[in-house]
């Protein structure tokens, strides 16, 4: 029992934790809305138009990203943009690491992007999080 | 047509060029068009080809050979869309051979798009009829097999040339409501099923997780070539289901005048397996019954899909007809840049 115990609290401290974020312009958002943002089925919050970035292909953060958040494989999102571009639509744009991302939202009006949790500093807002 | 050709290819040459891309791609990447020079303008585009056997005849064709141009500014935005139709056929029946070459360029789509807020977006100009699931992306390389359901070609105009106002809601209970209205002439009559210059039409969509629901219902002034015109009304009934290993889509119509049933029912149920990311599987079932052509058959469609890349598809389709002289194999090849 005791080692039970111990290996559930070994995981538990070992799951991932993420946030999307943005600067202060933008409040907590619904999993449904994160999702419609960076599929560009959706491209504002109230007034504001919205400019998600992604994580580069592989990373940790994005892969999480897409699995419990947008709940599609990366054959499914390739088939999702290719029939995007059809209708007009870019998919997010990508940077390379979690400090791109964090010196870009806080710079753009309106970017919203996801990092580790343990990366959030006071200029940013969270709008969901999330633990694999 | 060999003019055509070579400016089209022109075009293409001179943006994929190294020094006409936008420094902010990387590379161009098939099936993803390209950015021209930091403009709010990108270029893609797609082409098909297939071959076609019936009982008595076999058909080759270079079907779709079309440009895209799209881009987006502040709450603006645009897509247009160029394309040569059947550019080039050779048929061969038992006795006779034939080819044909059809040179005219269509205005499949071309319209802009302004978003107003979080939820409501206009649309004006020429445009793919927000109608069911399969007419959102008709083309070729998209779909999932060569051919597409009757359903989607005899129970509304595929196209429309007008505006359209679409709300929708992300949110838990995530939903979609299109109204779409002309009231004027189509911007290409020669590219449409229907030739009309009237259509009024409403859209609900319901998105639960992975399950799509669509109803729509709308009239058309049908223009006949005989100069003559009769308003018919349609409905259909949408759903589509997703799941990384398979797809299950049906569509169900029904078209009225105001005399009569003109066609009285109309649809399909398709399954899609995707074996592996590259091969897919697909059984579809339609049925139809058009009181215009006369016609009422029953429709098994068997057909793969290999994809080698995914902008490239590779299909073969076998047609098992009730009206027998209908059956048919097709092959295609398809590729999205």
């Amino acid at each position: 029992m005791k080692t039970f115990i111990l290996l559930l609290f070994t995981l538990i401290l070992s799951a991932n934790h993420y946030v999307a974020v943005s600067n202060k312009s933008i409040k907590r958002i619904s999993v449904e809305k994160l999702k419609a943002l960076y599929l560009k089925k959706s491209f504002y919050v109230h007034d504001l138009k919205i400019v998600p970035v992604n994580l580069a292909p592989k990373s940790s953060a994005r892969t999480s990203f897409e699995v419990n958040i947008l709940k599609m494989n990366f054959s499914r999102l390739k088939t999702y943009w290719m029939k995007q571009h059809y209708l007009g639509h870019r998919p997010p744009i990508s940077l390379k690491s979690q400090k791109s991302v964090i010196s870009f939202v806080k710079k753009v009006d309106g970017a919203i992007g996801y990092i580790e949790q343990k990366n959030i500093d006071d200029d940013l807002a969270i709008l969901y999080e999330w633990e694999d | 047509m060999m003019k055509h050709l070579v400016m089209i290819l022109f075009i293409f040459s001179f943006v994929h060029s190294d020094d006409f891309l936008s420094t902010n791609q990387d590379k161009y990447v098939l099936g993803e068009g390209v950015q021209i020079a930091s403009l709010p303008l990108y270029v893609g585009g797609y082409f098909s080809a297939l071959y076609q056997a019936k009982e008595h005849t076999k058909k080759y064709q270079l079907d779709d050979v079309a440009l895209l141009l799209y881009g987006d500014y502040e709450k603006f935005s645009y897509v247009s869309e160029f394309e040569f139709k059947e550019l080039y056929t050779y048929t061969k029946t038992e006795n006779d051979a034939k080819s044909e070459q059809n040179t005219n360029i269509h205005i499949e789509r071309l319209y802009f798009d302004y978003n107003y807020d979080e939820n409501y977006q206009a649309r004006v100009g020429k445009y793919n009829s927000p109608i069911g699931f399969w007419n959102m992306l008709p083309v070729n390389v998209l779909r999932d097999t060569t051919s597409n359901p009757i359903v989607t070609d005899i129970i509304f105009p595929r196209f429309t040339t007008g505006v359209s106002v679409t709300y929708s809601s992300y949110e838990k209970n995530a939903f979609q409501v299109d109204v779409l209205a002309q009231h004027n002439n189509d911007l290409d009559y020669n590219y449409n099923n229907y030739h009309m210059d009237e259509h009024f039409g409403l859209g609900f969509t319901y998105l639960l997780e992975d399950l799509s629901l669509k109803m729509n219902l709308g009239t058309f002034d049908n223009l006949r070539k005989n100069g003559t015109s009769e308003i018919l009304y349609y409905g259909l009934l949408s759903f589509k289901y997703e799941q990384e290993k398979y797809q299950l889509t049906s569509e169900l119509g029904s078209q009225y005048s105001q005399k009569k049933a003109t066609t009285p029912y109309a649809g399909y149920l398709q399954g899609v397996y995707n074996v592996t990311q590259e091969h897919a599987a697909i059984l579809r079932l339609e049925v139809y019954k058009d009181e215009v052509t006369q016609n009422k058959d029953n429709i098994v469609v068997f057909a793969y899909t290999y994809r080698p890349l995914f902008p490239v598809a590779l299909k073969a389709e076998y047609q098992l007809h009730s009206l027998e002289e209908k059956n048919q194999i097709l092959f295609s090849v398809s590729v999205l840049f």
